[in-house]
């Protein structure tokens, strides 16, 4: 696509880090809490633990299977019609999830600081930004994530450092929550907040090296796992267990909780900035990727103009749910709960055929 | 009918491309006379002699106005009426003498501040450099002043421009390569570059980009940046104009290519990066901490000019808890009697700061007081005393005009101006929300900028190896690689300790 692949694995992971990052300040945490109260901090680990022998059996086969993208390496193990349709599946699952995630997003803007404008206004002008930003190319987004990338996260830090105060570190017992299985099962079930890691393999040979790719990519995989569940765990002891499983978004709570000194007492508008900056960027991401996906599928190489279309049926399906309770509770938990089984199991069924047919010895 | 006129008037005045001489002297003279309206044109100077040397009619012809008077008088006229010699150039002491063939020649010989010759016999026309055109003198850089450093700038004329490069970098390979631009009256372009560091792709790039443009005439480097430049409608720029000839040397070791053309006090430097707009040479000339200080002030201007009013409006307007709780009542009461918007308070105040920016540069020197008085009186106290603005907004305003004038480049002022007006009305709409992202979409427009092949935030994002002189510089002893970007040729521009 490009004719000089600039984009290293510091580009990758400031990616990695812009798109799956975020999931400390949405819903996921309230989503977590509900079901298993104080410990839900432990939970992002075993969704990650769940999700991480898949990926890296997906990363192990792209590298067997040189110069070759998701879709292209679904097509050449499992043949051109099983790999299309798996490679739909996929695309229609995460889909789905932008659709319901830009909803929960757009939830958060409006009730926290656009309270009397109407949601499709904001859901308008956000997918107008994250589409004109789309449109400006994969190595762009890039650069503009590496770029932005130091800001927010020390924004986040600066937060971190000014809540330490609140932090009170026994409301971590007891260290099971409501239980045990509880923990265990509901974050088996949400392995799919990890599930971007399989999107981003689209870009695997747009980078310079594909080495780029492996390195950026596992080193943003763990440095968002310990951002999350460093953040959550810091909700879980500045709110504790009763307060956690009623605040919607713990993230922002946080922000309009911390002051700095006597005089600024409400900063959270200066969070605020970082935070949506870094949302456009994930939605801008995210969106690529997923037209990147739909377009290999269908063998559109000029993918780019169909950023448009997209766009807008992700507003239409972001406007479904009624409200963002139902969003929430319902939806979205459900499509997680989906998803997961699809993430986890399509790359070992890859690794099988592939070592079936034999694909692997050859090398 | 259009052609017809076409083909008249070149009969007329301009001959067909290479249209040889006569083989007479007399037939050329006449032709030449004719050519530049001997008669009519004043300082078209026609001359014939008898040579000494041998004892045949010469004829002289030159623009009494582009040359000096006193070497065609000592090293043409003087030896030709006096010494003796087999040939033409025996005979003649000038610097230089080159031979004419056809008009073409001839013609820009003429028009170049050369004298021409024709000898009666001599199939060919001789032409030699006694050009002597007026300029100002070397002056101080006015618009890119330093206070440690060189303060030398470059001055109307083409060769004196290059004596100051020359100067700057004595190197057998820092070649000066000359083209012509125009179709109807030609001007020099010296392309100035280091051979064995400079990228060749974008040498052949400008090449290629200059010979293309067929217009009539191109007289300074300010007319041609606007053709050669790849995005005439792009906010940004992406070629660099300085006036200091130390600026532009420094950007000659590294690989660049500077530009320069008569009638300009300035170069071109291409191909260019956000930083480079950024810079300023005396950042580099003070010490690594009192040059990055600088650097970080710098920083700050360019933020608080493009953001502080929209920042403002966004807050006042939209985000009003984040403001401190005093600070806000202060802002309120101000604004208690004010009839109009916010927004329109600052766009009222940008405007009439842009105004007496304006005003100010055009204003006739005698008249300059005028501009202060007017500026702070009655913009600033009047306004405020009428209610027609809040006193806040003068401050916001002030501080937003005064931080622009930290981007010393001419060019990138003008996109931060543009982008200000841009953030105070995105700001508008939709307080941070909007902001935000338009500034995300500026942002990544200017991350997808190339100039000539260089992407805008080289070397960060793409990252390169450089010498890490980016937001912030090095300590020059730590400054070891040339930014790879511009060159791939002798990378490395100092021993690693």
């Amino acid at each position: 696509m490009h004719d000089k692949k600039t984009l290293k694995a510091s580009e990758m992971f400031a990616m990695v880090t812009m798109l799956v990052g975020m999931k400390l300040t949405d819903t996921t945490a309230t989503l977590y809490a509900q079901k298993s109260q104080n410990a839900f901090w432990v939970m992002p680990i075993i969704s990650f633990l769940v999700i991480l022998p898949s990926f890296l059996l997906l990363l192990f086969l792209l590298k067997k299977y040189q110069d070759k993208n998701l879709v292209e390496l679904l097509e050449s193990i499992l043949g051109s019609v099983m790999g299309k349709l798996l490679g739909f599946f996929i695309f229609i699952s995460s889909f789905l999830l932008i659709g319901l995630d830009s909803r929960s997003h757009i939830e958060q803007i409006k009730l926290l600081y656009f309270p009397a404008s109407p949601n499709t206004v904001i859901f308008f002008l956000l997918l107008c930004i994250v589409f004109l930003g789309a449109k400006k190319g994969f190595e762009v987004i890039g650069f503009a994530s590496k770029i932005s990338l130091p800001f927010v996260k020390i924004s986040v830090l600066i937060l971190a450092i000014l809540i330490m105060g609140e932090v009170v570190w026994q409301r971590i017992f007891p260290i099971f929550g409501s239980g045990l299985t509880i923990v265990l099962t509901e974050g088996v079930l949400k392995g799919s907040i990890f599930s971007e890691f399989f999107l981003l393999t689209i870009a695997y040979t747009s980078l310079r090296k594909t080495a780029d790719f492996r390195i950026g990519a596992l080193f943003g995989a763990f440095f968002v796992l310990f951002e999350i569940v460093f953040f959550f765990f810091v909700y879980t002891t500045v709110f504790d267990y009763n307060s956690i499983e009623k605040i919607s978004f713990p993230f922002h709570d946080l922000t309009q909780f911390v002051s700095l000194g006597d005089y600024f007492t409400n900063i959270e508008t200066f969070f605020m900035v970082f935070w949506l900056l870094a949302g456009f960027l994930r939605f801008i991401i995210y969106i690529y990727l997923l037209t990147w996906i739909f377009g290999a599928i269908f063998n559109i190489s000029e993918f780019e103009p169909l950023l448009l279309p997209l766009s807008f049926i992700t507003l239409v399906i972001g406007m479904i749910p009624d409200n963002s309770v139902v969003n929430e509770t319902v939806y979205r938990d459900t499509l997680l709960n989906y998803v997961t089984p699809l993430y986890v199991i399509f790359p070992i069924l890859l690794w099988g055929v592939a070592l079936a047919r034999g694909d692997l010895k050859k090398q | 009918m259009a052609r017809l006129l076409h083909s008249q008037k070149s009969n007329k005045k301009t001959p067909a491309k290479k249209e040889t001489l006569y083989k007479d002297a007399k037939q050329n003279a006449e032709e030449i006379k004719r050519l530049f309206s001997h008669g009519t044109n004043e300082d078209f100077i026609s001359r014939e002699l008898i040579a000494a040397f041998n004892k045949k009619k010469v004829y002289l012809f030159f623009y009494s106005s582009i040359v000096n008077s006193n070497s065609i008088e000592e090293f043409v006229i003087k030896p030709l009426l006096e010494e003796e010699g087999e040939s033409v150039s025996d005979v003649i002491t000038n610097k230089d003498i080159t031979q004419i063939s056809d008009y073409q020649q001839a013609i820009e010989n003429i028009n170049n501040g050369k004298v021409i010759i024709f000898i009666d016999g001599d199939d060919n026309g001789y032409g030699m450099e006694v050009s002597q055109f007026q300029h100002r003198a070397i002056g101080k850089a006015e618009n890119e002043s330093v206070i440690k450093g060189p303060k030398e700038a470059f001055t109307e004329s083409l060769y004196v421009n290059m004596s100051l490069v020359r100067k700057q970098i004595r190197d057998k390979q820092l070649i000066t390569e000359l083209t012509s631009i125009g179709e109807r009256a030609k001007q020099s372009v010296i392309l100035v570059y280091v051979d064995d560091l400079v990228n060749d792709e974008v040498l052949e790039n400008v090449k290629n980009r200059i010979k293309n443009i067929e217009i009539d005439t191109v007289r300074n480097v300010e007319l041609l940046e606007q053709l050669i430049e790849e995005r005439p409608n792009s906010i940004f720029p992406s070629i660099l104009y300085t006036e200091r000839p130390d600026n532009a040397a420094a950007y000659l070791e590294n690989g660049y290519i500077v530009i320069l053309m008569d009638n300009s006090a300035a170069c071109l430097i291409l191909p260019v990066t956000f930083w480079d707009f950024f810079h300023n040479p005396e950042d580099r000339y003070t010490r690594y901490i009192f040059g990055n200080l600088t650097r970080l002030i710098r920083f700050l201007g360019l933020f608080l000019t493009t953001m502080i009013s929209a920042i403002y409006v966004a807050l006042a307007n939209f985000h009003s808890e984040m403001i401190p709780p005093d600070l806000l009542l202060a802002i309120t009461a101000a604004r208690e009697r004010v009839p109009f918007p916010l927004i329109m308070e600052i766009l009222i105040m940008e405007i009439a700061f842009e105004l007496i920016r304006e005003a100010g540069i055009r204003i006739p020197n005698p008249l300059g007081p005028t501009i202060g008085i007017v500026g702070a009186l009655i913009l600033g106290q009047a306004a405020v005393e009428a209610n027609v603005i809040s006193p806040i907004i003068v401050i916001v305003a002030a501080i937003s005009g005064l931080s622009s004038f930290a981007i010393s480049d001419v060019s990138l002022n003008y996109s931060v101006r543009i982008s200000r007006f841009i953030f105070i009305l995105a700001a508008g709409f939709m307080g941070m929300f909007s902001l935000i992202g338009v500034f995300l979409l500026l942002f990544m427009y200017a991350a997808s900028l190339k100039s000539f092949g260089i992407p805008f935030f080289a070397p960060v994002a793409p990252n390169y190896k450089s010498q890490g002189d980016t937001l912030f510089r090095k300590v020059l002893r730590a400054e070891i690689w040339r930014p790879t970007y511009v060159t791939q040729k002798d990378i490395q521009k100092k021993k690693k300790n």
